[in-house]
């Protein structure tokens, strides 16, 4: 039985757990979704002896009957390495490619469904507070007025993106930044925008949730810091995780469907963990250079665990 | 109008040039110039960034 894992080349986290199944002995296959059609191709029949396929890459052959798991990493977007690009043939290979996967039993990690759902951040807060987190007063509104009141209220505030994407062409970022309560929102009508209460924290806290094994890593942090991933001090070290977290972080995965989630939190000075978000396809290569946690030995006995009956 | 969040927006840092690395396909993994898997090395991948929190900002949503 194969793994396959969808990510690029270039993917260096990918490759602390490719070999890790190359010590656990698990054959493996490699591609990029982005290489289809060209440097991958595939075959799937429909016929009376039911569903049969196959998919190839480089000088590898998997049959689809033969997946035990399929692990969604960094995937490019399939076709856009072809000859001729086009919207289309995006749509046409994105929809070969995962409609005959998910027609395996292969598990997922994660499922493409669970994890389109999980990328909502609304959503995500919606199932945080559903599983008991401490979530901040949060608003995403494009009501200028409904943002001034908001801000009237909880005063320390930080705006942050509610897709988690950053803006391009140019280049840009856009980290969780602080802002004055007497902000101009009369642009909030250009967009839905998310404001939420500014924690005062003491550390960020990364949890890394494999299946029902969890690392948590902890940093600390001024206070008057937002963002961390746009700071460079500190260095991550393994933390304890509070009862009361580990049931949450139960109740998130199972309502969410997800196999893996990196959930960020602020610790605030009284040593409360606020939930601000749950990345699905979240990094943990730092966490685990920093702590020796070891995430990317458990994500490979995750996918080397037999598939669904 | 400009959204409201794109106020707060800044100008990416570019990453480090040239990764010291190639893909091997028939091990699938990365390999140094000397044969050694990529990541062997801590000091490539703390030099690379791409195991750190925002290597996936610019193409992916999750970080």
């Amino acid at each position: 039985m194969t793994v396959l894992v969808l990510t690029c080349e270039e993917d260096l986290t990918a490759d602390m757990v490719v070999a890790k199944l190359h010590d656990l002995g698990v054959p493996l296959v490699r591609l990029d979704p982005a290489d289809l059609p060209g440097r991958v191709d595939l075959s799937a029949d429909y016929g009376s002896n039911g569903f049969h396929g196959f998919l190839k890459t480089n000088e590898r052959m998997v049959s689809l009957s033969s997946l035990r798991s399929v692990w969604v990493r960094r995937p490019g977007t399939p076709g856009t390495r072809a000859e001729e690009q086009s919207t289309w043939l995006t749509a046409e290979a994105e929809q070969a490619l995962y409609g005959m996967l998910t027609s395996t039993r292969a598990r997922w990690m994660n499922h493409p469904a669970a994890a389109g759902q999980a990328r909502y951040k609304p959503w995500q807060l919606h199932i945080a507070q559903q599983s008991g987190f401490v979530v901040p007063a949060t608003l995403i509104t494009s009501f200028p007025a409904v943002a001034r009141q908001f801000a009237a209220t909880y005063q320390d505030l930080v705006v942050k993106s509610v897709s988690g994407k950053h803006p391009g062409d140019p280049p840009m970022v856009l980290p969780t930044t602080r802002i004055s309560p007497d902000a101009d929102f009369s642009a909030v009508a250009a967009g839905p925008t998310l404001l939420q209460q500014h924690v005062r924290k003491q550390a960020d806290i990364r949890l890394t949730c494999v299946g029902g094994n969890l690392f948590a890593a902890r940093k600390e942090a001024d206070p008057d810091e937002v963002d961390s991933r746009f700071t460079e001090h500190g260095a991550w070290k393994p933390a304890e995780v509070p009862d009361l977290v580990r049931r949450s972080v139960s109740l998130y995965m199972t309502r969410t469907q997800l196999a893996y989630g990196a959930f960020d939190f602020a610790e605030d000075r009284d040593g409360t963990w606020w939930f601000l978000e749950c990345n699905q396809g979240g990094q943990f290569g730092f966490v685990q250079l920093d702590t020796d946690q070891p995430i990317a030995e458990a994500i490979a006995a995750w996918l080397a665990e037999e598939p669904l009956d | 109008m400009r959204p409201f969040a794109l106020s707060y927006a800044r100008p990416a840092v570019k990453p480090a040039a040239a990764t010291p690395y190639t893909y091997d396909a028939t091990r699938q993994l990365n390999v140094l110039p000397d044969g050694r898997a990529a990541t062997s090395s801590r000091a490539v991948l703390l030099a690379t960034g791409t195991t750190a929190s925002t290597a996936g900002s610019k193409t992916h949503f999750d970080d």
